[in-house]
Formats: C-alpha cells, sequence, structure tokens
C-alpha cells in the first residue's frame, strides 16, 4: 500500500507547532504504518495521533511516543488495537502525560508477554500509582518504564500484587517506593521460576509487618535465600511470610538470622530442617525461627538422628505442654532443658564438664598441683604454644582442648581426654622436663660429652642442613635441654626425633603403670596408626622419623620402607626399644635420640622414587627386634641408595593424644621461675642473661617465630620474651579455683602491704536464670563479678554507734540473753553435776525391785558451740537512694487520707515533717541499711555466729557486682569498718544472682545453720531483667526461684524490705519465706533478736 | 586367771588378764620398735602421732606382746594392755573409778587406769584429743618423774607398778584448733610419727593382712599413693591403710578389683561426686577390671 504524500504534509503542518522532531516522527511513522493500514485507517490513526498531541500542554510528547511505537505495534494489534491502544493512553495523559508517554513506549515490548486485551489491565495497574502529585507521576511512568522487564519473570497478576506493595510504600516514603519498584525487574529475573511467587509473598508480608524492613528484604532477600537449598527455598520464603503475618516486626530479622544459619548448614539437611520448622509454625512460628537459627551450632554437636531426637523435646513442649515460651527458648538454647538434652545426646564431650574431675585426676596421678586448663587460654599467653588443637603441659598445668568428638560416643571421647590427660601427667610424673646434661640413664651409655668435644673440635662441618651459611657461633646455652639440642645441627630433626622417643617412653610408662588404661590407650594408638600420612611420598629422613613413629604406636605391621635401606631402619627400632624397657629415663631417651639422628643424618632426605615390590613390610624380624643400642660409629656403606630428588626436611605430625611437646621452652620456663624466685639451681651456669635468651629463642625448633613475629624480629622476640617472664612470674595451679580447697600457697612473701598496690581483683562466676514463662533455666546466663568492697573512713561507724549507743546497747543485751540456750542438759548421766531428782527416785525403786543396777541419776549442762552462719545481702542499687521519708509521705497519703477533711491537721504534719528535716537531713533506704548493719555487727559479735555482710547491684546480667564487705570467714577489723562506710547506691537491683553467688558462698563454708537474710527495698530491676522496663513478673519469679534454691540447699531465707509498697511483690515471692517490712530503724532492735533468734533455732 | 566361758561361745576376761598371745603381725616401717622400747625401759610416756588407720592401735599391741620378755615381775603371757578410746563424756571417774551403790552399801570399782597403773600395764588412751580438758590433767602426776595417781575420792595416792606406760594416740589431721592438745599435757610425752607406709612396705601389709596376692597388693598401694595426693585438695583424709586392708580383702574373696575399690576405698572416702569421679578414674587407670 502507498502513502499519499498529501496526507503527509496535511498532518505534518498541524504537527509543527508542537516539538520540533514531532513531524518527522510522524512522517517515518506513517510510511511504515501505512504498509499495514488502509488508507483511511492511516487518516484516522494521524488524526489519533493530532488529538493526542493536542490534549493538552504536554501532550505532543506521549504522542511522539506514539508515532513511533506504532509501526510495531500495527503489525502487532491491527486498526483496532491501535484504536483501543490510543484510548487508553488518551485516558492515561489526561493524568500526565509523562505517564501517557512511557505507557505508550513500553507497549511494543510488554506485548511481547501480554495479550492485546491485557493492555487495559496493564494501564490500569500504572494508574493506580498515580495520586496527582509529581513523586506518584514519576513512580507510574517507572511503573510503565520497567513492567516489560517485570512480565518476563511474572505474570501480569503477580506484576500486580508488587504493584500494591509498591501502593502501600508510597503511603510511607515514595523514595524507598521508587528504589523497590527499580530494583523489582533484575531481582525477580535473578531468582528461579519458583521462587519468585514466594518471594513476592513474603515481600507483601514483610511490608505489611514493617515497611522499612522492604528495602532490606529488597537488598539482601535475594543473596540470602541463595543459601537455601534450591528446592527448599519456597519452602522457606512461605515458612518466613507465615512468621512474619504472627509476629510482625520481627519476622524479617528472624528470617535472615534464618537464612545465615541455614546458609552454615549442608543444603542437603535443608528439607529435613525446614520440615520441621514448618510443622512447630502453627504452633509457635517464632519456635520454628530460632530452631532454624540454633541448628547450626547444635549440628556442631549432635548428629541429625540426635538433633531430630533433640528437636522432637522442644516440639513436644509445645504440642503436649502448651509452653509456647518454653519451646522458643528451647531451641533459641536459653534453657537448661535443652543444653542438658544436647549433652547427654552429643558425643562430643566439652572440657568444661569434666575439667574439675580431670584435675583432680591429675593431682592425683602426678601428685603435683597441677592444674588443667583450656589451649585456648595457653595460646593466648603467646608464649610459644600456637595449636588449639593439641594437648599438652607447660611443666605446671594441662592444657587440653575444649573439646573431643573423635568416636561416636561419649564414654569414648571422655576416655580420649583421659588419655590426654594421663599423657601429659605423665610427662610431669616420669620427668620429661627434667633432662640434666650428661647425667647417665639406665639403659643407654652417656656421649654427650664426647659429642660435645668433637662438635667444639669441628663446629662448622655439620651444617649441612641449614640454609644458614655464616656459622655462628653459640653462646653457653641457657638450659640442659638447649645444651643438649646443640649438639646437632638439624634442629628440627633432633626436636622431632626426642619427641618420639620421649613419648614412646611415656607411653610405655603409662602401659605398665596404668593396667586400666592400656586399652584406651592401645585403641586411640592404633586410631592414629590408621590415620598417618603416606609414607612413600616422604623424604628419607622424614619417612624414617615416620615409621618409628607408627611403630612406637605398637602398630610395626603399618611400616613402610626401602628394601635395600632395611638395615637403618632395624638399628633405629631396635635402639627405639631400648626405651620401652623398665626403668628407662628422660637421660635415655637423649642418647637414644642421639644414636637415631646419627643413623639418619647418614641418609639423604631423598623421595625415594621405587616401585612397589622395593617397599617393605615389616617382616618377623622387624616386630620381634631386640632393644639395642646401635654399635658405635657403625654406619657401615650406605647400601644402594635410591635415586630421588631431595626435599627440605619436616617432622611428620604429631600423633593427637601425644600434643604437643616443647622441652625446651618449659626448661626455659622452670629456670626463668626459679629465677624469679631468686633461687639458684645447680647445673647450666645461672643467671640467664638476655642474649642467652635471645639465641635460645632464635634457635629452638620449639617455635615458629615467622608465626607470630610481624615486621621486627627483634621486638617481636622482645615482646615474647617479655611474655615467658610474666608467666613465670604467675604462681603454678588454677588462677581461678582459689580458695576451691587449693589453699592459696603462694610462693613469695605474700604479706598485706602488697595488696595495696594490686588492682581490684574481681572473681567471676557464673549462674542460671530462671525464666518463668519457659519454666526453665536459662544456663550461665549471668556473671557475677565478687570484690572487695572500697574502704571509705573510719567516722561511721564510730559516728552510728554513737548516735545510736542506747539502741546499740539493747540490741546486744537482747542477743546476749540468746546465750543460755545454747547449752544443753544432759540427763540420765553416773555422774554429774546434779543429781535429777526424779531419775534418783526411779533409781531406788528399780533397786528394791531388784533390777537398774547402775546409777544413773545425774545430769550435766554441755556447751554446746552454737554453729550459725548468716549472711546478709545489701541491695545497693539506685533505687536505695530514695529517701524514706518521701516514700512515708507517699502512702500515709495513700493509706489513711486522714487530713484530706481536715486541713489543719495537714499542715500540722507537714510543719513536724519540716522541723525533723530541718534537724537531721533526710534519711534514705541505703543509711537505714548501713545503720542496720552496724547495729548487726555489733549484736553478732556480742553472741559470737559467724556472719558475712555483702552488698549487690550491677547492670544488665553480663555485670552483676557482688561487693564483699566481710566474708564469712573473716574477722571484724577496721578495714571491714571502713567498707560499712563505702556502702552506697550504684545501679540496678538483679537480685536472683547476688542470691545465688551468695547461696554458693554459705554452701562453701561449714555450719549447721545457715541463714540468708536479704535487705533490699523490694523492688527487682535491672536492664533486661524482664521483658521490658516496666516488667516486673520475671524479675520476682527468678528471685523468687533463687529463693527456693536457698531452702533446697538448706539455708533459710528471710527478706527485711524497707518498702512498704513492695509489700505485694514480696508477698508474691515469698509464700513461704520469711519476710518483714521495716520502716523505721528504731524497729530493728526489738525485731532483730526476736527474729534471729526464730531462724538460728536448730 | 578369771576367765568365765559362756554358754554362747564368746570369752568375757577382766581386762587386766588380756594377754595378747599369738605375735600380731606388724612390719616396722623405721625405728619405731627401737625407740618404744627404750621408752619402756626408760618410763618415758608415749605419743603416737598420726593419720587413721596408720597402724597405731596394731602397734601397740604388738609391743605389748614383744616387751613382755623383758619383763621380770609379770607372769611370762606379756604386758597387759588396757585400751581406752576416749570421747567427749569421758569423766575423771570414767578413767579412775567411781563408787556403785551395792543394797544400802556402796562399792569401789577401779577404772581402767587405775587397774593398769596396779597391774603395771601398758594403758593405751586413743584418740586423746577426744577427751574433756579437764580429764587430761588428771594423767599429769602419772606423766612426770612422780608417776603418781592420785584417787581424790578415797583420798589415796597410787604409785605406779614397774611395768605401767601410758601411751596415747592422736591425729592431728583433723584436729581443729579448738581441739588440740595443752601444752602442758604434749609435753609429757615422747611422740613418735606414724603416717601410711611406702608404697612397698604398704603393698606388703595389704597382702599379708587380705590374703591378696602381690601384684594386686602392689596395685593397691599404689593407688593409695594417688589418691593422698588429693589430701587437702578435695579430699579430708587421704586412704588409710586399714581401708586397703579391706579392699584386699574383698579382692581375695572374688569381688572384682574396680568394683572393690568402688565400695571400699571412693565411697568410704568421700561423699562429693566430683571427687568421687576423680577417684574412680584413677581407680580405673590402675585396674583394668
Ligand atoms: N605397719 C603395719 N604392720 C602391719 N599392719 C599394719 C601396719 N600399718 C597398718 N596396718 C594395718 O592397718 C590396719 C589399721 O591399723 P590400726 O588400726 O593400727 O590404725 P590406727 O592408726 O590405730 O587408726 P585409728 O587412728 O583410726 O585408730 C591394721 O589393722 C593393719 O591391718
Ligand atoms: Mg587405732
Amino acid at each position: 500500500m502507498t502513502l499519499s504524500p498529501d496526507l503527509v504534509t496535511r498532518f505534518s503542518a498541524e504537527l509543527r507547532g508542537f516539538g520540533s522532531s514531532l513531524p518527522d516522527d510522524f512522517a517515518r511513522a506513517a510510511e511504515a504504518v501505512a504498509e499495514v493500514l488502509t488508507p483511511e485507517e492511516v487518516e484516522r490513526w494521524a488524526q489519533s495521533g493530532v488529538d493526542l498531541a493536542n490534549h493538552s500542554l504536554r501532550s505532543w510528547e506521549a504522542a511522539a511516543e506514539y508515532f513511533r511505537a506504532s509501526p510495531d505495534m500495527a503489525r502487532r494489534v491491527g486498526f483496532a488495537g491501535l484504536q483501543h491502544w490510543v484510548d487508553v493512553s488518551t485516558t492515561l495523559s489526561a493524568r500526565s502525560s509523562l505517564i501517557a508517554a512511557a505507557f505508550l513506549k513500553s507497549s511494543p515490548s510488554a506485548l511481547d508477554v501480554l495479550s492485546a486485551h491485557e493492555l487495559d489491565a496493564w494501564s490500569q495497574q500504572g494508574d493506580r500509582l498515580c495520586r496527582g502529585n509529581w513523586k506518584s507521576i514519576a513512580l507510574a511512568a517507572l511503573y510503565f518504564q520497567t513492567s516489560p522487564a517485570l512480565f518476563q519473570s511474572l505474570s501480569l497478576e503477580a506484576v500486580g500484587r508488587l504493584v500494591d506493595i509498591i501502593d502501600q510504600l508510597t503511603e510511607r516514603s515514595y523514595e524507598l517506593a521508587t528504589t523497590c519498584l527499580e530494583n523489582s525487574a533484575p531481582i525477580f529475573a535473578g531468582l528461579h521460576a519458583a521462587d519468585r511467587e514466594p518471594f513476592l509473598r513474603f515481600a507483601r508480608a514483610v511490608t505489611r509487618a514493617s515497611w522499612a524492613d522492604t528495602r532490606l528484604y529488597f537488598e539482601r532477600g535475594p543473596r540470602l535465600i541463595e543459601a537455601v537449598d534450591a528446592s527448599q527455598r519456597a519452602t522457606f520464603l512461605d515458612l518466613a511470610s507465615r512468621v512474619t503475618m504472627a509476629v510482625g516486626r520481627q519476622g524479617f530479622p528472624l528470617f535472615a538470622d534464618a537464612a545465615t544459619a541455614l546458609a552454615e548448614v549442608e543444603t542437603a539437611d535443608h528439607a529435613e530442617l525446614l520440615g520441621f520448622a514448618t510443622r512447630l509454625a502453627p504452633g509457635s512460628p517464632q519456635a520454628a525461627m530460632e530452631f532454624l537459627k540454633s541448628a547450626p551450632f547444635v549440628r556442631t554437636r549432635l548428629t541429625a538422628d540426635q538433633m531430630q531426637r533433640w528437636a522432637e523435646t522442644g516440639a513436644e513442649i509445645l504440642t503436649v505442654e502448651h509452653n509456647a515460651e518454653g519451646s522458643e527458648a528451647f531451641f533459641r538454647l536459653e534453657s537448661t532443658r535443652a543444653e542438658e538434652m544436647m549433652r547427654t545426646l552429643s558425643a562430643r564431650v566439652e572440657l568444661t564438664s569434666v575439667n574439675g574431675m580431670l584435675r583432680m585426676y591429675a593431682k592425683a596421678l602426678s601428685g603435683e598441683q597441677v592444674s588443667v586448663q583450656s589451649t585456648e587460654s595457653l595460646v593466648d599467653k603467646n608464649i610459644g604454644w600456637m595449636s588449639e588443637a593439641s594437648a599438652t603441659t607447660e611443666g605446671t598445668a594441662i592444657y587440653l582442648p575444649p573439646f573431643v568428638n573423635t568416636f561416636e560416643e561419649q564414654a569414648a571421647n571422655f576416655q580420649v581426654y583421659k588419655v590426654f590427660t594421663t599423657h601429659q601427667t605423665a610427662r610431669i610424673e616420669f620427668g620429661s622436663f627434667g633432662y640434666r646434661w650428661a647425667e647417665p640413664g639406665v639403659h643407654a651409655p652417656v656421649t654427650v660429652p664426647d659429642r660435645e668435644a668433637r662438635r667444639a673440635e669441628a663446629p662448622i662441618t655439620v651444617a649441612v642442613a641449614e640454609g644458614e651459611s655464616e656459622p655462628k657461633v653459640r653462646g653457653e646455652a641457657a638450659t640442659a635441654i638447649q645444651r643438649y639440642f646443640n649438639l646437632f645441627a638439624d634442629r628440627p630433626l633432633i626436636g622431632g626425633l626426642f619427641t618420639v622417643v620421649e613419648d614412646t617412653r611415656i607411653d610405655a610408662w603409662v602401659s605398665r603403670e596404668y593396667g586400666g588404661i592400656r586399652r584406651w590407650l592401645r585403641r586411640l594408638q592404633s586410631y592414629e596408626a590408621d590415620h598417618r600420612p603416606e609414607v612413600r611420598t616422604m623424604g628419607l629422613r622424614q619417612g624414617f622419623v615416620e615409621n618409628l613413629l607408627r611403630v612406637s604406636l605398637a602398630r610395626p605391621e603399618t611400616v613402610r620402607w626401602p628394601t635395600t635401606l632395611q638395615e637403618y631402619l632395624l638399628r633405629g627400632i631396635a635402639a627405639l626399644k631400648v626405651i620401652e624397657q623398665p626403668g628407662a629415663t628422660v637421660q635415655d631417651s637423649a642418647e637414644v635420640a642421639a644414636a637415631i639422628y646419627d643413623i639418619i643424618v647418614s641418609l639423604p632426605n631423598i623421595v625415594a622414587d621405587l616401585p612397589e615390590g622395593d617397599w617393605v613390610a615389616p617382616d618377623e624380624d622387624m616386630i620381634s627386634i631386640a632393644p639395642g643400642m646401635p654399635s658405635g660409629g657403625g654406619e657401615g656403606e650406605p647400601g644402594m641408595m635410591p635415586n630421588g630428588e631431595e626435599v627440605a626436611f619436616e617432622n611428620p605430625p604429631q600423633p593427637e593424644f601425644r600434643g604437643d611437646f616443647k622441652p625446651e621452652l618449659v626448661q626455659l620456663l622452670m629456670k626463668l621461675k626459679l629465677q624469679q624466685q631468686g633461687q639458684q639451681q645447680d647445673g647450666v651456669n645461672s643467671p640467664l642473661t638476655k642474649e642467652q635468651l635471645m639465641e635460645l629463642l632464635e634457635n629452638s625448633a620449639e617455635i615458629t617465630i615467622s608465626e607470630w613475629a610481624e615486621g621486627d624480629l627483634a621486638s617481636s622476640l622482645g615482646m615474647f620474651l617479655s611474655n615467658l617472664e610474666k608467666e613465670a612470674g604467675t604462681p603454678a595451679g588454677d588462677p581461678k579455683q582459689k580458695g576451691e580447697g587449693d589453699t592459696g600457697d603462694q610462693p613469695g612473701g605474700g604479706d598485706g602491704s602488697d595488696d595495696e598496690d594490686l588492682p581490684m581483683r574481681i572473681d567471676y562466676f557464673y549462674y542460671d536464670e530462671w525464666d518463668f514463662r519457659a519454666a526453665d533455666y536459662r544456663p550461665r546466663w549471668t556473671r557475677v563479678g565478687e570484690r572487695l568492697l572500697d574502704e571509705g573512713d573510719d567516722d561511721f561507724y564510730e559516728e552510728t554507734l554513737r548516735k545510736y549507743h542506747g539502741l546499740v546497747m539493747e540490741t546486744r543485751r537482747q542477743f546476749e540473753l540468746m546465750r543460755p540456750e545454747s547449752f544443753r542438759k544432759i540427763k540420765k548421766l553416773e555422774d554429774g553435776h546434779e543429781l535429777e531428782l526424779d531419775d534418783a527416785i526411779e533409781f531406788h525403786v528399780d533397786k528394791r525391785a531388784g533390777v537398774g543396777p547402775i546409777a544413773r541419776i545425774y545430769s550435766r549442762r554441755n556447751k554446746v558451740e552454737r554453729d550459725v552462719a548468716v549472711a546478709f545481702l545489701l541491695d545497693m542499687s539506685a533505687s536505695t537512694d530514695e529517701e524514706i521519708e518521701k516514700q512515708r509521705q507517699k502512702y500515709d497519703k495513700d493509706d489513711d487520707d486522714d487530713f484530706d477533711g481536715d486541713p489543719r491537721k495537714y499542715f500540722q504534719w507537714l510543719a513536724q515533717r519540716r522541723a525533723r528535716q530541718a534537724i537531721e537531713p533526710p534519711k534514705r533506704i541505703i543509711d537505714l541499711e548501713k545503720e542496720s548493719t552496724v547495729l548487726v555487727v555489733e549484736a553478732l559479735e556480742a553472741i559470737g555466729d559467724s556472719y558475712g555482710i555483702f552488698g549487690f547491684s550491677g547492670y544488665g546480667r553480663e555485670n552483676v557486682e557482688f561487693h564483699v564487705i566481710k566474708d564469712l570467714d573473716e574477722a571484724f577489723d577496721d578495714r571491714v569498718r571502713r567498707r560499712i562506710s563505702k556502702i552506697e547506691p550504684i545501679r540496678s537491683t538483679r537480685m536472683g544472682p547476688a542470691i545465688r553467688h551468695t547461696i554458693h558462698k554459705l554452701n562453701e563454708y561449714d555450719a549447721k545453720v545457715k541463714i540468708l537474710i536479704l535487705v533490699s527495698d523490694g523492688r527487682p530491676q535491672d536492664h533486661g531483667y524482664g521483658r521490658d522496663r516496666t516488667e516486673k513478673e520475671y524479675a520476682v519469679h527468678d528471685t523468687k526461684q533463687a529463693l527456693v534454691e536457698a531452702k533446697r540447699d538448706g539455708i533459710t531465707p528471710f527478706l527485711i524490705t524497707v518498702d512498704k509498697e513492695g509489700h505485694d511483690y514480696l508477698k508474691q515471692m515469698c509464700d513461704d519465706i520469711g519476710y518483714e517490712v521495716v520502716d523505721n530503724i528504731d524497729s530493728l532492735p526489738r525485731r532483730l533478736p526476736t527474729l534471729y533468734r526464730h531462724l538460728a533455732a536448730e | 586367771m578369771t576367765t568365765t566361758e559362756q554358754h554362747s561361745g564368746f570369752k568375757q576376761i577382766q581386762v587386766e588378764d588380756f594377754r595378747i598371745t599369738e605375735e600380731p603381725f606388724y612390719l616396722p616401717i623405721s625405728d619405731e620398735i627401737e625407740l618404744f622400747e627404750t621408752a619402756y625401759a626408760q618410763k618415758v610416756p608415749v605419743l603416737l602421732k598420726g593419720p587413721t588407720g596408720s597402724g597405731k592401735t596394731r602397734f601397740v599391741e604388738y609391743m605389748s606382746w614383744k616387751l613382755h620378755q623383758h619383763i621380770g615381775n609379770v607372769e611370762a603371757e606379756g604386758v597387759p594392755l588396757i585400751t581406752v578410746a576416749c570421747h567427749e563424756d569421758l569423766t575423771a571417774s570414767d578413767l579412775v573409778g567411781r563408787y556403785l551403790l551395792e543394797g544400802d552399801d556402796t562399792r569401789w570399782i577401779d577404772g581402767p587406769i587405775t587397774r593398769a597403773v596396779k597391774v603395771g600395764a601398758i594403758c593405751y588412751l586413743d584418740e586423746i584429743v577426744e577427751a574433756r580438758k579437764d580429764t587430761t590433767v588428771l594423767i599429769h602426776p602419772l606423766t612426770d618423774y612422780r608417776r603418781l595417781l592420785p584417787i581424790d575420792k578415797r583420798g589415796e595416792l597410787l604409785e605406779s607398778a614397774d611395768g605401767f606406760l601410758l601411751v596415747m594416740s592422736y591425729n592431728p589431721g583433723y584436729q581443729s584448733a579448738l581441739k588440740d592438745l595443752k601444752h602442758s599435757t604434749r609435753q609429757r610425752f615422747m611422740a613418735i610419727e606414724f603416717d601410711y607406709p611406702p608404697r612397698d612396705q604398704e603393698a606388703e601389709i595389704i597382702h599379708r593382712e587380705s590374703g591378696v596376692d602381690r601384684a594386686v597388693a602392689q596395685e593397691l598401694a599404689k593407688l593409695a599413693e594417688k589418691v593422698r595426693n588429693l589430701k587437702e585438695h578435695g579430699l579430708a583424709e587421704g586412704v588409710s591403710t586399714r581401708l586397703l586392708v579391706y579392699t584386699g580383702k574383698l579382692i581375695a574373696h572374688g569381688i572384682r578389683p574396680r568394683r572393690a575399690c568402688q565400695t571400699a576405698i571412693v565411697w568410704a572416702l568421700t561423699d562429693d561426686i566430683e571427687v568421687q569421679r576423680s577417684i574412680e578414674e584413677v581407680v580405673t587407670s590402675i585396674f583394668d577390671e
């Protein structure tokens, strides 16, 4: 079909008034359109364009898009379609030509996906976003711009739901709505087809619950779910939607955490985890997410099966006990039940749970004050030990890895710990660190002096394996073992050999001495032997050491060695067997290692390139070879040396149960220790010089300098050295176990004057907390730091005594009256202080009757030692700063509204109060506590019972402060007096942990009757001690639980509160626990003795 | 001798007539026998110090048997041994004697110490610190050069017979400061210190006393050594030789070693669960069944 030139001219003229390009656009389009449409249709099409351009001020822009898109559209929808299209556009342009333009422009590509009749629905979606303001117009235009891309991944209907979300966001922020819309297309394109709808559903939930999180979701969501197994993403997203609908603004963070957690678990497990979570969701969506969040941690401890059993328990809390909070706490791992269950199910054994017992075990075996600690703490000290995975000792403590998970049963893993401990203890018990220069052993002749002499003659020639070209003249050795190691050119080789030999000796001793553990030692040896690296790829020297190791693991059949060199190995094994004989000492080990060293260095460290047949497995000869030292110098001609490439020597890895062995460092530490204690040791020259130390550290094969030295070597060494010196200065034994049986036997003068300079010492203790909603403890939830309270001045105490002189006397008298009760009368004695008339009469009657030949007619009063310990626990929280008067005023008004009707009475009262205040400053609760303390101290000193006074405060569960004013076994003196004056309001009131710590102290104390008296303002309150700041229930329940625990431990708890308002809390807390409200110090002395007598009654 | 044979098969004899007729097994640990013999000859009172079950009582019995050859004035059977277990309520009358009503009359009967003084016996006051302080003063004139026992109620003064010797035992371990011996009491005695024997000797004792074979006895002695390392670090007292002998007896009669140790050592020693477990681990390290 041809286009009439007239038409073009005509319409071009009409269009000339608009933008400059419009006539051209039209002309070009007309030509193309004419190919599809009839002339009349072209005519009408052109007219529609002109109409559109004329529609409003800027609608010519839409017209331009109309013309540009028309050729494509005409081909797609024909004339009728075009007509409809332009109608729709015109409507849109009524809103804004910008929107219409965007619509028109995007139409052809939108129609790639949409059918013609869907144009209306599509345009309406965009239209909906337009609210008339320019921001909304821009958004709607954006919508049309991006829709073709969106249609690539979402259906029209789904895009409609996206628009809903965007629309909802506009109510909050156009900026956010725009960003989300902009990003939508690439996001959905990036998702798997099946995940798109669920992603959208969750987006909707997030927007409803917390609109601001939508941005985060659009930003991070796709990457978060990428880590989830592809087949499970939809399930996960649907779960997240469901959770979010239930929990609201917590929804997105839970989702994000759960996704992160899933990323840490193998994807193969996702289906099962999500399946379980989906089961939990109806009962508690929160629990479902908490379960997912904890999954990676739980999985490190439990197998899939065990985890399932564990999770079922949590589910039962929900479904059977109907305790959603409990189940959530369970899955959040903030529940003792969850932890305990995990512990019993898990095969893994944690050091923390066996540490105390192993410590005593090690003490028993070695007879030394060894402590057992985690390898983590040794590595932290930075004194040369680098590995957290290997057990070790530095001579005074045994370091064990934080957990053992080698076998599948817990009992077996415990045995692993035991073998670890036994081996390290045996190093101490059988003297691995006690090498002395040139002292004879039991089985091997001493050769070290000769070696030293030889080495002095020819100092350089041996330096083959060492990279150093310039021979260094070595100074005098700092320790005997260093002097020994100095004899050898290849330090790593002799170090490795000495380790293998010495460990062999230790294993032999353990097997002989501890028949019961032999079986487990064998099992571990075997286990290790089965996990050794391949010998054939090692250099000969390394392979030699490896083979010795295998022999020492009692598995000689695993040895592999070139046939032609068998002689060498046989001599080595014979030497090694020397050390397994009874009585062998570390001196023997040194000689045996030296002898084997000689054999090994006659071999080149090449990787032997030999066919399979040229490697021997051990024969009878090798297995049954008798112990024997290699005959001196008999190296012989090296047999047929195989070909191969020379490699650098490296020690084969140590079996796990033997751990790290660093005799050089240990001897150095011991020496430093002696030096610091001012004791001189015989043997090698002392004291140590800095140069000597530096040389030792530089040459030692036991520390890999490169591993910890950064930058300047000298300064790193210096730092390292000062770490070592610091370590040598700290006394042996557990640092934290003070007073727990380990009588603080610190070496060196520890007299009182030193204490002053020390920084405040804080000992930390961990306690569970009771979560009443979950009906379970939150394990190790709180940390209590015990410290001495600072000392104030003496005045307060004296002042109080003076002020309350009369009261003090009265209290004392009252208490002294209690004393006679502590005498007990014993009757029916043959001899005694008094005659018991009744018994005497009875006796005579009996005698007449011919029975009762012994006259048990006397009685006697025996003094019974009072055996009472009482702990006073004072609330030092900020709320005790409150004035008592103010409080009284508060309830005075509340309680008796007497003067409401009578203003005169009120003014009278007011005047009285003012007068009182003028004389003395208003008294605060804390003052009452302090003054009562003075009274109580005076009274208790009179009666002689043991007592402790403690204060508590703090902030948050990690920082419960426990101040010791007077410890139970501390004598009352001036320092205590001064501490009392320092009692003052500090921070919050977390009562539970403070009570628990007091219980702990009382439990440690030996007394028949134990009492805990808590003095407070009756308002437990702390950060995080309840759901929010105002909630009291959680705190009250925990406090009550702590008091119940006290009772369970045979302690009588009693509460004294200074707050009348607190009355109600107290009642709830104390159903069967004694309490009393005191609002006036004057009433204390009257009450205390009665109260105390009552409590202390046996 | 005034022995009354009863029907039911037990023997009832007067304390001063009691003799140890068979040689008790006592394995000397150091020079304690020589010390005691000399003390006896020189009439120097002896204080046996040492932890429970370390052989103090056995030693006195053995010495009483051994010394009979050296005494000329008493019957050939040996030196009588009169033992008094001291306790809180022990009074002076309990030791010296008292009047009893008999019909309308009264009759005096001698207490154990009076009897010992009269017949020249070794009087062994076991766990002397348990006795009340006023009771302990009573022995003061007996234990210096005077060797006199005043009997207040009768207004008499008793001079000790030749073979009389006062021996006391005392376990310094678990006494509190409250219950310490007065210096004026302490310093009237020479002291022989007892401790648990070294491993080999203790093994020999266990073997001889319990009948368990030497190898097991050796392991038990080793175990004891290890457990004693825990004294004051979880345990108030180390395991006594006595308990080891009991354990040996159980094993000798068919109880498995681990089980025997558990009942006769672990559970006997402490109620603290953690300490129990630690000791059990030591046991299972030493015994393999
Ligand atoms: N040197 C020893 N020779 C032989 N047996 C001994 C020796 N030492 C201890 N025993 C054994 O130990 C057991 C306990 O000893 P004994 O009763 O003498 O202890 P003790 O020191 O008197 O204890 P306690 O202070 O508790 O009375 C004895 O029965 C005996 O079997
Ligand atoms: Mg005894």
